[in-house]
């Protein structure tokens, strides 16, 4: 199939030379050999898992709240160049957007939905393993639901050999109701001739908790999406995404905090290196609704660049219709500092060991958190015999 | 009895929407709209030579080729069917402020524009409507070979090669709509030449004045500072307010040489029927410096961002900037810059202001380009919103294409303090003294980098929209 998508589009547009305003995916004669969600390692108690479900069916579950946030917004002002409408159909808004729907839809994607009953709380991660080969095409849909005061930890691992070429898309959407926590990690070391994108989107009622935890290593070429709704009192996200872009990898991310509920708490956190003649495209936005009132937000991102024909480019937003909330945004992109180089020379580390130890930390710290042992440990090989 | 200072309401403009009445004896208006007719009119009108007749026509083509931007705010209601493109006063400009007609000097002396200049300035453009009324420079001021006068007499003058070589090569009209536009029926502005080494000790200033109804201002300015020259150049804007729209679409090329230093601050009121579609852009050789500072307070709606070339080693820029959207405004203002010499420097520092329903944006674009080596590039950028009927809205971009660089950005949205009222409070001051002080006390970095003057008039402004008292 020819694939010819319009992603990843900022909630406001801004200046068409800065080319920042939303990325394509043209990518002709992809091969789709595999539809769906590999079937889990080990089915942890609690956890009831549907497959192939009927998608509108399955995704029914967001009406309500799709129909009380479009009423919300009604005749309230825009931000200037204004596209939340494109998403507008979407049960629940997803960070690469509807074309991904669609493409979906029109593969005859079929969805699995993993869903915990209330106030069942599953230690256990449920981990989804893609192992993907060289020439696969894979897309696969789900939705996770956590029932009211229920808990779950996700892992999702997309592995390939090195050198292994394919494609493979995924679309992932939550719904997170009152009290319930869902962790989330999704581990992406597919080939280096891979194709990947992976779209999320999610809504968390009252004190709902969403964290996320990200790392991104492998694909050519690589589209992520994250639209999360905190739509109850007190609902919180938390996201750390960390990624290595080496040689002419591409990276392109839209990551959106939507906070709707009271005293909704949003922190994402954006570590990240590039190496070669790599190149990412970040953009964040934080979007306080009417009625958020007592929101904070905090996005930061700290990119390390490593060679000089590197491409890094950034858009942190901030869009706010409320009075009451706190919203931070921070970047800091270049090289090693002086005084971290300094420190390291000082006690017999060379320049180049320094770096590598400093590409190392920003990826351990989040491989530590993996709680699935073949996964972390695997991982954990990968860290410490990489070359960048 | 009531505290008006609880009520927070538009500010006091009556100074600026005294209106002239405009009359067919003394004023020759263009017919509404724009056909290539106008423009060769318009031409014909200005004693064009024959290549910015030729350069019009070829902006007016553009012009109709590039679409509407899908980025900004909403410009539905500019009809440029509606918009006069040039109106003006029947008299000549005047370089003694006696001779110039009465209702134009009595606007100006209300604005206080004559007595700026015999107080604190080195010079004075007036333009009203399509043309300057009025330009002067003091004598010791040109003896030291400083050019100050308007953009028409230097293009037909001694002064016309440097013109034709400067003029729109640093803002092309394919820049985009407006920049078109303006290329197809500039009339009026400034152009200032300081020499090699020559330090202006106080500012320049050209203070521009709409007064037209349904019409509108296309002012060109035009400023080249020489090799380790310096100068400050202070711009003003105003119009009285009418129920139709008005369209101010200026553009300002500044051109700063090696080690050359340029203050450019602006202090905009239009009026809120006003929309303000800018253009401003600097290029700064080797180890020169750019400064920008501009308050935006008019207009209903406004797009504006001044823009640096740092193309020199060494060339530094700082933009400070202040935005204040009330009620019924849509302001888009920021900055862009580009770093193309090695070690250069850029910082960019904004505050923005939401209330009644005003909608506030910075948006920003910092470009960092392979041969930047060793380039830093800061932002900052903060909001307050007053209410939550109002919008803020922040989007920066950065686009860093070498690793030898260290690019920062830093963003916050946020209220007033409730901990900060209250302590202000415990001092003895009211709710809204409080507020008023700490919003002042927001808008500080801004207004301490004006001239004092200047400084006393923003705080003016922010204190009479804070207080309900205007």
């Amino acid at each position: 199939m020819d694939l010819n998508l319009k992603v990843n589009v900022i909630p406001a547009l801004t200046y068409n030379k800065l080319q920042l305003n939303g990325s394509s995916i043209n990518e002709n004669g992809i091969d789709i050999t595999s539809v769906g969600t590999p079937d889990p390692e080990r089915l942890p108690q609690g956890v009831d898992i549907r497959t192939g479900v009927d998608t509108e069916e399955a995704e029914s579950i967001f009406a309500c709240y799709r129909e009380k946030m479009l009423k919300a917004d009604e005749g309230l002002p825009k931000p200037n160049g204004d596209q939340s409408y494109r998403n507008d159909n979407q049960s629940t808004r997803t960070g690469m957007g509807i074309e991904v729907d669609e493409l979906l839809d029109k593969a005859g994607v079929r969805s699995d939905v993993y869903y915990v009953a209330e106030d069942v709380k599953i230690d256990e991660p449920l981990v989804l393993h893609y192992e993907l080969s060289d020439g696969d095409g894979s897309l696969s849909r789900q939705i996770i639901h956590l029932k009211e005061n229920s808990e779950l930890t996700v892992v999702m691992f997309y592995e390939s050999d090195e050198e292994a070429a394919g494609f493979q898309g995924v679309s992932t959407k939550v719904l997170v109701e009152k009290n319930a926590k869902l962790k989330l990690f999704k581990i992406q070391k597919l080939g280096n001739k891979f194709l990947h994108f992976d779209d999320f989107g999610g809504v968390v009622d009252d004190n709902g908790k969403v964290e996320i935890v990200q790392i991104e290593l492998g694909a050519i070429k690589n589209w992520n999406g994250v639209h999360i709704t905190l739509f109850g009192k007190e609902a919180s996200f938390l996201d750390n995404t960390g990624y290595l872009c080496v040689g002419e990898q591409q990276y392109d991310m839209n990551y959106i905090a939507e906070h709707r509920g009271k005293k909704t708490v949003s922190d994402m956190y954006f570590r990240g290196v590039l190496e070669g003649s790599a190149q990412k495209v970040f953009r964040d936005t934080l979007d306080f609704k009417s009625g958020c009132s007592g929101a904070k937000g905090n996005e930061q991102e700290d990119t390390l660049l490593l060679t000089p024909e590197v491409v890094n480019r950034s858009m942190p937003i901030i869009l706010c219709q409320e009075e009451d909330v706190d919203g931070t945004h921070g970047a800091t992109i270049g090289q090693l500092s002086e005084d971290v180089l300094f420190y390291m020379n000082s006690r017999g580390i060379d320049d180049e060991e320094a770096k590598k130890l400093m590409v190392r930390a920003r990826l351990e710290s989040l491989v530590k958190m993996i709680p699935d042992g073949a996964t972390a440990g695997k991982m954990q090989y990968f860290v410490q015999n990489m070359n960048a | 009895m009531e505290d008006n200072k609880n009520v927070v309401v538009d500010v006091d403009r009556s100074v600026y929407d005294i209106k002239d009445i405009e009359t067919d004896q003394d004023f020759y208006r263009e017919k509404e709209g724009l056909t290539e007719d106008i423009v060769r009119h318009v031409s014909e009108e200005k004693n064009d030579p024959e290549w910015m007749l030729e350069f019009r026509l070829k902006c007016l083509k553009i012009y109709n080729e590039l679409k509407m931007p899908e980025w900004g705010p909403d410009i539905d209601g500019l009809d440029m069917d509606k918009i006069a493109t040039y109106v003006r006063h029947k008299s000549d400009m005047k370089g003694n402020w006696e001779d110039v007609p009465e209702d134009i000097k009595n606007t100006f002396e209300r604005l206080g524009i004559p007595q700026a200049e015999r107080e604190s300035l080195a010079g004075v453009g007036a333009q009203y409507d399509s043309e300057l009324v009025y330009h002067n420079v003091k004598d010791e001021v040109a003896a030291q070979g400083v050019i100050y006068t308007d953009i028409e007499s230097a293009l037909r003058g001694e002064y016309a090669d440097m013109i034709k070589e400067h003029f729109m090569k640093l803002v092309p009209p394919t820049n985009h709509k407006f920049a078109a536009l303006h290329g197809a029926v500039w009339s009026g502005g400034s152009f200032v030449y300081v020499p090699k080494n020559v330090k202006v000790e106080i500012p320049l200033q050209s203070y521009f004045r709409l007064n037209a109804a349904g019409a509108g201002q296309f002012e060109h300015t035009l400023i080249i500072v020489d090799e380790g020259a310096d100068l400050h150049f202070i711009e003003g804007c105003s119009a009285p307010k009418y129920n139709v729209a008005n369209l101010h679409a200026g553009c300002v090329e500044l051109f700063v040489a090696k080690n050359a230093r340029l203050r450019y601050s602006t202090i905009e009121n239009w009026s809120k029927n006003m929309y303000n579609l800018n253009t401003k852009r600097a290029i700064v050789e080797e180890g020169g410096v750019m400064e920008w500072v501009s308050g935006s307070f008019g207009s209903h709606t406004g797009y504006l961002y001044p823009m640096t070339i740092l193309k020199g080693e060494r060339s530094k820029m700082e933009y400070t900037g202040i935005t204040f959207a009330g009620k019924g405004q849509n302001l888009d203002t920021g900055a862009k810059v580009v770093h193309q010499g090695a070690d250069t420097t850029s910082v960019i520092t904004t505050k923005s202001i939401s209330k009644d329903g005003g909608i506030g944006t910075y948006r920003s674009s910092v470009v960092i380009q392979p041969t930047a080596k060793r380039a830093k590039a800061s932002v900052s950028c903060d909001s307050l919103m007053l209410d939550s009927i109002s919008r803020s809205d922040t989007v920066p971009g950065m686009d860093i294409r070498t690793n030898d660089a260290d690019v920062g950005h830093e963003a916050k949205i946020g209220r007033i303090s409730d901990e900060a009222v209250f302590y202000l409070m415990s001092r003895g001051l009211s709710e809204a003294d409080a507020r008023a002080m700490i919003v002042s006390g927001f808008a500080d970095p801004v207004s301490k980098e004006l001239p004092l003057e200047y400084a006393v008039e923003m705080n003016n402004l922010i204190k009479l929209e804070m207080s309900g008292n205007g």
